[in-house]
C-alpha cells in the first residue's frame, strides 16, 4: 500500500510519528478561530410625520410569534383594511417568540426594518432613540383619546418627548396555586396568601413540611417584583435607577431566608419562565404567576393540577397588579406614513382589540373596553373568572418594568439577586451592585 | 494550435477564477466581519447607535469587568477539562472499533451519532436527564446518594456542559483518529510482539508515537473549540450564565454584550479580539509543543 508523503510514517528511534502538515494546521486553526463575531449596520431613507396624505402603497406588517394561532384573524384583519382602502397592500411576516430583539436590531441596522412593528415598551425604547420609531403624538395625536391614559403613555420613552407606539393588547393574570399541595403543607387551600408576609410565612412552611421537596416560589425577583413590593424602581427624571432603597433591601432579604429554607426552588437562579412553569405542572412548585391561556395548558398536560387548581390575585403592596403592555409601532422612516400610520391604528382600534381579545384571553388598551359584558359578566367557568379578575385589575394596574431597563441591566440585576441569595454579597450590597450596573448602562445610551 | 494559444492567455487570471467563489464567500463571511470587529473594539458603537473612536477605553474596562474574568477563568477551565478527555478517549474508542469485527458498524455509528444530532437537542435531553427531578437524580435518589444539583451548582454545571461537549466531540475525532490509526504500519505491531511487548506497552510505544501528531492535531482542535464554547453552557446554565452568571463564557460574554437593541457592540467586539488572540496564542503554543517534541 503506498501512502503519500505527508501521511507517510516516519521512524525516529523507537518512536514512530505520522507527521500532519503544519501550514495546514495552522490554517485550519485560523479558519476556526477568525469567525468570532460580526455585527452589521445600515440605515434607511429619510421618512415623514405627515400621515395626512391618502393612505396607499404597499407596507409591511411584523408580529411577534402570532402567526402559529392567529393566521385566520390576521388575514381577516389585513383583507378587511385593504377593502376599507383601496390601493394598499398589507403583507404580513411573523418572527418567533425566540430572539425578536435580535431579529429588530438585525432589520433596524440592515435597513430593513418592517413598515409597521409589533413591539413592547422596552423595544421601542432604543428604537425611538435611534430615530427609527415614528412619535405617534405628532403623526397620530388625534387618536389619543381612543386609548386608556396608561397605555397610551406606556410607549414613551424618559428623556424624550412622544409616543412612539400604539397600545396594542394588554394583558395580566392571576396566581395559580396547587391546592393539594396546599393541604399536605397544612395550609388552608381556600384561603390562599394574600399579603407577601402571608406567601414568605406558607412559604417556609411549605419547604418545612415537605422537607424541602416542595418550593412555593420558582423565581427569583424580577424588576417587576420590586415594582410590587413597593419599591421605587426610579428616579422621576428617569435618570437613574433607585431600586436598591430600604423596601428592595427588604424584600431580597426576605427571598434570601426563602431560599435558604429551599422555599424558593434551588434552581431558581437559572429558572425561565418555561422552567418555572414546567416545574409548577409536576408539582415541584406550588405557586405560578399565570394568564388564563395556561388553564387550557393545564387541563392538556396535567389533569390532576387541574382538579387541584387553586386561582389568586397577583400579590403586590402598591393594590396595583403588574400589566404587559404590547404596542405597534409605525417606522420612521417608511415610504407610505399615511398606510403605515392607517394600519397601525386600524390593527389597535377599538373594534380589532376586542374581536382579537374574544379570541385569546388578552385585554384592549382601548378607552371603555373593558366594561364590555365580555369583561364583566360571569359565566360560572374558570376561564371566565380569571378573565373578569383580570378585566377589573387591569384599571388600575401598571407597567411596572421602565421602559429604559434594558435586557443587559435585567442581566445584571439578576446576578447581584443571585449572589445574594447565595449569600456571596449582602442583599444591600447586591441591590447597589445593580443599581450601579444598571446607571452606568444607562448613561452609556 | 490556435486552442492551445488560447489556453495560454487565460493561465493567469484563471487561478484566481477557480479561486473567486472561495475568496468571495470567505472574504464577506470570515475577513469583513473580522476587520469590521478589529475597527469596532476601537469605538463606543451601540446596535442602533454609531459609534466613535475611544482608542483603548474597551480594552481597559474589560480589564475591571468582573465578569470578563469570569469568562476567561471559565473558557480556560473548559480547555482544561475537555482536551485532555478528547485527545485520550476517542483514541481509546477508536481502537476499539478499529477491528473489523461483526456488528462493529453498528457500534461506529452509534459512538457518531451524537456528532450529527443538533447540540440543542442534544443539550435540552441532558438537561432533562441531570434536573433536580431528572432521571440521573432519581437514580441517585434511589441508590441512597441523594439529589445532586447538576443544574445549580456552578461547578456541577460546568462539569455537567463539559461532559456534554466530550460525549459529543469522542466521535468525530475518533473518526480522525481512526483515519491515523489506519497508517500505522502492521508490522511495527507485529515486531513489538515477537519483542514481548504486550497490548499497554504496544498502545504506548508503538500506538502513540505513531498517531502522535494526530494528537497533536486534536489537541489543537479540541482546545480551539473548547474555547469558543457557547452552547452547550447557554443550553445547560440558561441565557445568564448559571447562577450569578458563574458560568459565563467568553463566547456567551460576547453574545450577551454585543446582541439585542441595546447592544454594546464596541464592547463586544473588544471581547471577541482578545478571544481570538487567545485562541491564536493557545494555537502557536500547540504548534510550538510540537515543534519541540519533534526536534
Amino acid at each position: 500500500m503506498v501512502s503519500s508523503a505527508a501521511n507517510s510514517p516516519t521512524q525516529q528511534g523507537s518512536r514512530v510519528t505520522v507527521p500532519m502538515p503544519r501550514r495546514a494546521l495552522a490554517a485550519a486553526a485560523v479558519a476556526l478561530v477568525l469567525p468570532l463575531s460580526a455585527c452589521g449596520s445600515g440605515g434607511d431613507e429619510g421618512g415623514s410625520t405627515d400621515a395626512s396624505g391618502k393612505v396607499e402603497g404597499d407596507i409591511t406588517f411584523q408580529t411577534w410569534n402570532l402567526r402559529a394561532n392567529f393566521t385566520p384573524y390576521f388575514d381577516r384583519l389585513i383583507a378587511a383594511f385593504e377593502k376599507k382602502y383601496p390601493g394598499t397592500h398589507v403583507k404580513w411576516i411573523d418572527q418567533p417568540a425566540e430572539g425578536y430583539a435580535d431579529k429588530l436590531s438585525a432589520d433596524a441596522g440592515g435597513g430593513t426594518l418592517p413598515d409597521v412593528v409589533n413591539v413592547s415598551p422596552d423595544l421601542v425604547a432604543p428604537l425611538a432613540k435611534a430615530g427609527l420609531a415614528m412619535d405617534l403624538d405628532k403623526a397620530a395625536g388625534k387618536y389619543r383619546p381612543e386609548y386608556l391614559d396608561g397605555a397610551w403613555a406606556s410607549h414613551q420613552v424618559p428623556g424624550m418627548s412622544g409616543t412612539y407606539a400604539f397600545p396594542w393588547y394588554l394583558n395580566t393574570g392571576p396566581l395559580f396555586y396547587n391546592k393539594a399541595l396546599f393541604t399536605e403543607a397544612g395550609l388552608n387551600p381556600g384561603r390562599p396568601p394574600k399579603t407577601y408576609g402571608e406567601l414568605f410565612a406558607g412559604a417556609l412552611r411549605m419547604a418545612s413540611k415537605s422537607g424541602g421537596k416542595v418550593a412555593t416560589l420558582a423565581n427569583v425577583p424580577t424588576i417587576e417584583d420590586f415594582g410590587r413590593y413597593g419599591v421605587t424602581l426610579m428616579d422621576k427624571q428617569g435618570t437613574a435607577f433607585a431600586f436598591n432603597d430600604t423596601k428592595g433591601v427588604e424584600l431580597l432579604t426576605r427571598y434570601k431566608e426563602l431560599y435558604d429554607a429551599k422555599a424558593l426552588d434551588p434552581q431558581a437562579l437559572t429558572a425561565t419562565p418555561e422552567s418555572s412553569g414546567k416545574k409548577f405542572l409536576t408539582g415541584a412548585v406550588a405557586m405560578n404567576p399565570g394568564s388564563a391561556l395556561d388553564l387550557d395548558n393545564f387541563k392538556k398536560n396535567a389533569p390532576s393540577l387541574y382538579r387541584n387548581i387553586g386561582i389568586t390575585d397577583q400579590i403586590t403592596s402598591t393594590g396595583h397588579v403588574n400589566m404587559y403592555v404590547m404596542g405597534v409601532m409605525v417606522n420612521a422612516h417608511t415610504r407610505h406614513t399615511p398606510a403605515a400610520v392607517a394600519f397601525a391604528h386600524f390593527v389597535t382600534d377599538a373594534q380589532n382589540q376586542m374581536s382579537f381579545a374574544k379570541k385569546v384571553a388578552i385585554f384592549p388598551s382601548t378607552a371603555g373596553s373593558l366594561n364590555d359584558p365580555y369583561f364583566t359578566r360571569e359565566d360560572g367557568t374558570d376561564e371566565t373568572r380569571v378573565r373578569i379578575a383580570a378585566a377589573k385589575s387591569l384599571k388600575s394596574a401598571v407597567n411596572y418594568t421602565p421602559v429604559l431597563f434594558s435586557d443587559q441591566m435585567k442581566t445584571a440585576l439578576r446576578n447581584e439577586v443571585a449572589k445574594a441569595l447565595q449569600g456571596r454579597e449582602s442583599p444591600k450590597q447586591a441591590l447597589d451592585n445593580a443599581v450601579n450596573a444598571a446607571d452606568r448602562l444607562l448613561r452609556q445610551g | 494550435m490556435a486552442v492551445s494559444v488560447r489556453i495560454r492567455r487565460q493561465l493567469p487570471t484563471s487561478p484566481w477564477l477557480f479561486a473567486a467563489p472561495g475568496l468571495l464567500v470567505t472574504g464577506a463571511f470570515v475577513l469583513y466581519p473580522f476587520v469590521s470587529t478589529l475597527v469596532n473594539s476601537f469605538t463606543d458603537r451601540r446596535t442602533l447607535l454609531p459609534g466613535r473612536f475611544v482608542g483603548l477605553a474597551n480594552f481597559r474596562e474589560l480589564l475591571h469587568d468582573d465578569m470578563f474574568w469570569t469568562g476567561l477563568r471559565n473558557s480556560t477551565l473548559y480547555i482544561a477539562g475537555v482536551v485532555p478527555a478528547l485527545v485520550v478517549l476517542p483514541l481509546l474508542l477508536a481502537l476499539l472499533v478499529q477491528k473489523n469485527i461483526p456488528g462493529i458498524t453498528f457500534f461506529r455509528s452509534a459512538f457518531y451519532t451524537p456528532v450529527v444530532a443538533s447540540i440543542v437537542v442534544v443539550g435540552l435531553i441532558w438537561v432533562w436527564l441531570l434536573d433536580e427531578r431528572g432521571l440521573v437524580n432519581s437514580l441517585l435518589e434511589t441508590i441512597g446518594i441523594g439529589r445532586v444539583g447538576f443544574l445549580s451548582d456552578q461547578w456541577l454545571l460546568l462539569l455537567s456542559a463539559m461532559a456534554v461537549t466530550v460525549w459529543k466531540g469522542l466521535g468525530y475525532y475518533m473518526v480522525i483518529y481512526l483515519a491515523a490509526l489506519a497508517n500505522v504500519p502492521r508490522e511495527l505491531h507485529e515486531a513489538a510482539s515477537v519483542d514481548g511487548a504486550g497490548p499497554v506497552r504496544r498502545f504506548f510505544s508503538v500506538t502513540v508515537p505513531a498517531v502522535r501528531s494526530t494528537m497533536v492535531l486534536v489537541a489543537a482542535l479540541s482546545s480551539v473549540a473548547a474555547f469558543k464554547v457557547f452552547s452547550e453552557v447557554y443550553l445547560m446554565a440558561g441565557p445568564t450564565g448559571g447562577p450569578a452568571g458563574e458560568d459565563t463564557t467568553l463566547v456567551m460574554l460576547v453574545q450577551r454584550t454585543g446582541t439585542g437593541l441595546t447592544g454594546r457592540v464596541g464592547y463586544a467586539s473588544a471581547l471577541s479580539v482578545v478571544v481570538f488572540a487567545v485562541t491564536v496564542a493557545l494555537m502557536l503554543l500547540v504548534l510550538r509543543a510540537d515543534r519541540r517534541d519533534e526536534s
